[in-house]
């Protein structure tokens, strides 16, 4: 779920940053790898469970979120938010789901589903060429009071994303995307904080989703790295299958 | 939403406040002020100088020595928007304890129909229909005050929608559930009826989603000689009401029709009227309108299920079908895919939230503009029916509801067409 939200991390190792000239967006990428955990302790990682709390405070909703991961490109959360309920979607064999009881099950065709597909993507940081077709640094900005270097990130399919790395710190501080859905393009902002170890790599456990006008803060409480999960725990439910055979 | 309209007719006493009291009300007001500010849909808020309204009301805020006069300061403010979905809800209506300690009712449900306030349901199992009340019987008096004058009264005020109007009529039938009622009706021969009546928990489940106060949610729905029929209180529940309505709709796909009763439905989460049309449009790529907000737009897409209804759908409602009940009847009627029957709607229609203040009391404020597919906003024009039918105290006198008969005429004669 987090990295669905936006933090795709990156690749990596480099080491100076020139503080006169603008580094090379692969340059930031690779040292975000590096300054999280390196690329051996993500390359040791294969299956993942988030756990954590979602809250609209403003609007007074909370939840509770879990994210279930496997590479390469497994994946499966669930928000439970009271008032609304089961919130489900997942991405397995190429296909891109969800369901609610809002709008009942669907499977994401398109520019969504690439988007989906992305987010799925497992270790997607370490396969960076593989997600984006061109990276740059665009700039420098003060974001939440930290100087960052704006990397502006262009999928193989899909709007431009702006990702904002520290200067000081090389951790990823915010990113912008466009996410796409029937309801339309919608800018969405995610700033991250709070990074703790989980398991040898840095990861953010609290992040800040601004969409339309509300404010969403993910609180994440727990990450197990390389737990066994069940293989039915990504198959999707059956009013979706039924969707896929159509 | 009962809950909070009761605030227009509450008068609280005045207490003096705290210096600290005095500080939140004036947080309060800044964070008003700043939300309007900072997410009102158009960057002139209501084509004002928003940062003059401030200068104005500021002064007043500074001076306010009690929670109504605060309260009063940050509403007059608010008013001059002259949009609906923006208000001040006092923290005693807000707290769901206090709401729960007035929910009590009789067990019936009231229009205003030619200046008389009308009985046009009775709860089965209710203290009103133990006592014999009956559809179209006329409310006079409660607790030996006559109704009469205050209606005269709200009406005469332009600004009052027809919704206020009947909520604040019904809240005079209610009050603490155990507690007791006195009222006067007039029967079918308009013979006075003096009853005591007992006020139980409203009916339907207890539901409670995010600031909103807890609200009693009830959902039925019956089959009238193959025709599906279903009617809600209020798009809240979600899980269950949208469980319900796709089983209503699911369990009949060969009926000759279905009928949405939405009369009475002040509406709740925006996003059930798309969960609901999916139900009843099987057309890809369709849309009941659109959301504007200052920088994004939002469509209400139609994501058709996998089982759609597609016989002829009738969708009634009145004065008091608000907000997602407009959105959904307008979205309907916009896509040519219901039929509407029954007195233009309530034209409320603003997406809203609310949030709490520093003080306490609950802040309701859109934070959209809502244009249905149409091309017209449904703020202030509201959705006329197709087939305009007015409820009346003689046809419910008779047993009969005017306007589910002429949605149930069309029905047959649609089907008779085939």
């Amino acid at each position: 779920m987090i990295r669905k939200i936006a933090f795709v991390s990156f690749v990596a190792a480099f080491s100076a940053i020139a503080d006169d000239a603008l580094p090379k967006a692969d340059t930031i990428l690779d040292r975000y790898i590096e300054v999280t955990g390196g690329k051996a302790a993500y390359e040791k990682r294969k299956t993942e469970i988030t756990t954590g709390t979602v809250e609209f405070a403003a609007q007074g909703l909370k939840g509770t979120m879990t994210h279930y991961a496997e590479a390469p490109d497994k994946s499966y959360s669930v928000i439970e938010l009271d008032g609304i309920g089961k919130m489900e979607e997942g991405v397995i064999n190429g296909t891109v789901w969800d369901k609610n009881p809002m709008l009942g099950p669907r499977v994401k065709s398109g520019e969504e589903k690439a988007q989906g597909l992305r987010a799925a993507m497992f270790n997607s940081h370490l396969n960076w060429r593989k997600v984006y077709s061109k990276v740059e640094t665009a700039g420098i900005e003060t974001v939440e009071g930290e100087e960052c270097y704006k990397v502006t990130l262009t999928p193989n399919e899909g709007k431009p994303e702006n990702a904002f790395f520290s200067k000081s710190t090389g951790l990823e501080v915010k990113r912008t995307t466009t996410t796409v859905s029937p309801m339309g393009e919608m800018q969405v902002e995610a700033v991250a904080s709070n990074y703790k170890p989980f398991d040898g790599v840095l990861e953010p456990t609290k992040v800040v989703q601004r969409v339309a006008g509300q404010e969403l803060v993910i609180t994440i409480q727990s990450i197990k790295v390389n737990p066994p999960i069940p293989a039915e725990k990504f198959e999707p439910p059956a009013e979706v299958k039924a969707l896929m055979n159509k | 939403m009962r809950s909070f309209l009761g605030i227009c007719l509450s008068l609280p006493l005045a207490a003096q406040l705290t210096p600290q009291q005095k500080q939140l009300n004036i947080d309060s007001f800044e964070q008003v002020w700043t939300t309007v500010r900072d997410h009102h849909w158009e960057k002139n808020p209501g084509g004002l100088d928003w940062k003059a309204i401030h200068d104005e009301y500021r002064p007043k805020m500074d001076q306010a020595n009690s929670m109504e006069a605060a309260r009063n300061v940050m509403r007059d403010m608010l008013g001059r928007l002259h949009q609906t979905h923006f208000g001040i809800i006092p923290a005693n209506v807000y707290n769901d304890v206090d709401v729960a300690a007035g929910e009590g009712t009789p067990g019936i449900d009231l229009r205003v129909l030619d200046g008389q306030a009308v009985v046009t349901r009775v709860d089965s199992g209710s203290p009103a229909e133990k006592a014999g009340v009956k559809m179209g019987w006329a409310v006079t008096s409660v607790n030996g005050k006559d109704l009469a004058p205050v209606i005269e009264k709200l009406k005469a005020d332009p600004n009052m929608h027809e919704l206020t109007l009947e909520r604040a009529v019904a809240a005079r039938l209610s009050g603490p559930v155990g507690g007791r009622i006195h009222a006067e009706f007039l029967d079918g021969k308009d013979q006075k009826v003096p009853l005591d009546l007992a006020l139980e928990e409203p009916r339907g489940s207890v539901s409670k989603f995010g600031n909103l106060p807890a609200q009693h949610v009830w959902f039925d729905s019956k089959n009238l000689g193959n025709v599906e029929y279903v009617s809600f209180n209020m798009f809240l529940d979600l899980p269950r009401v949208m469980g319900r309505f796709g089983d209503a709709v699911g369990s009949c796909p060969s009926c000759d029709g279905l009928i949405i009763d939405l009369r009475g439905n002040p509406g709740g989460i925006g996003g059930m009227a798309m969960g609901m049309a999916g139900f009843l449009v099987d057309k890809q790529d369709q849309k009941l309108g659109t959301m504007y907000m200052r920088d994004q737009t939002m469509k209400f897409a139609v994501i058709p299920r996998q089982q759609v209804f597609k016989g002829p759908v009738a969708v009634l409602v009145d004065g008091s079908s608000a907000s997602t009940s407009e959105i959904l009847a307008g979205g309907l009627k916009d896509l040519g895919r219901a039929k509407i029957f029954g007195t233009r709607s309530a034209a409320a229609a603003l997406p809203s939230i609310i949030s709490k203040l520093p003080n306490g009391d609950g802040f309701q404020y859109a934070m959209a503009n809502y244009i249905s597919e149409g091309g017209k906003p449904l703020e202030g024009a509201g959705v006329i029916p197709d087939v305009e039918v007015k409820l009346t105290r003689k046809a419910l006198l008779e047993g009969h509801d005017s306007v589910l008969d002429a949605a149930l005429d069309w029905i047959k004669k649609q089907r008779a067409s085939k």
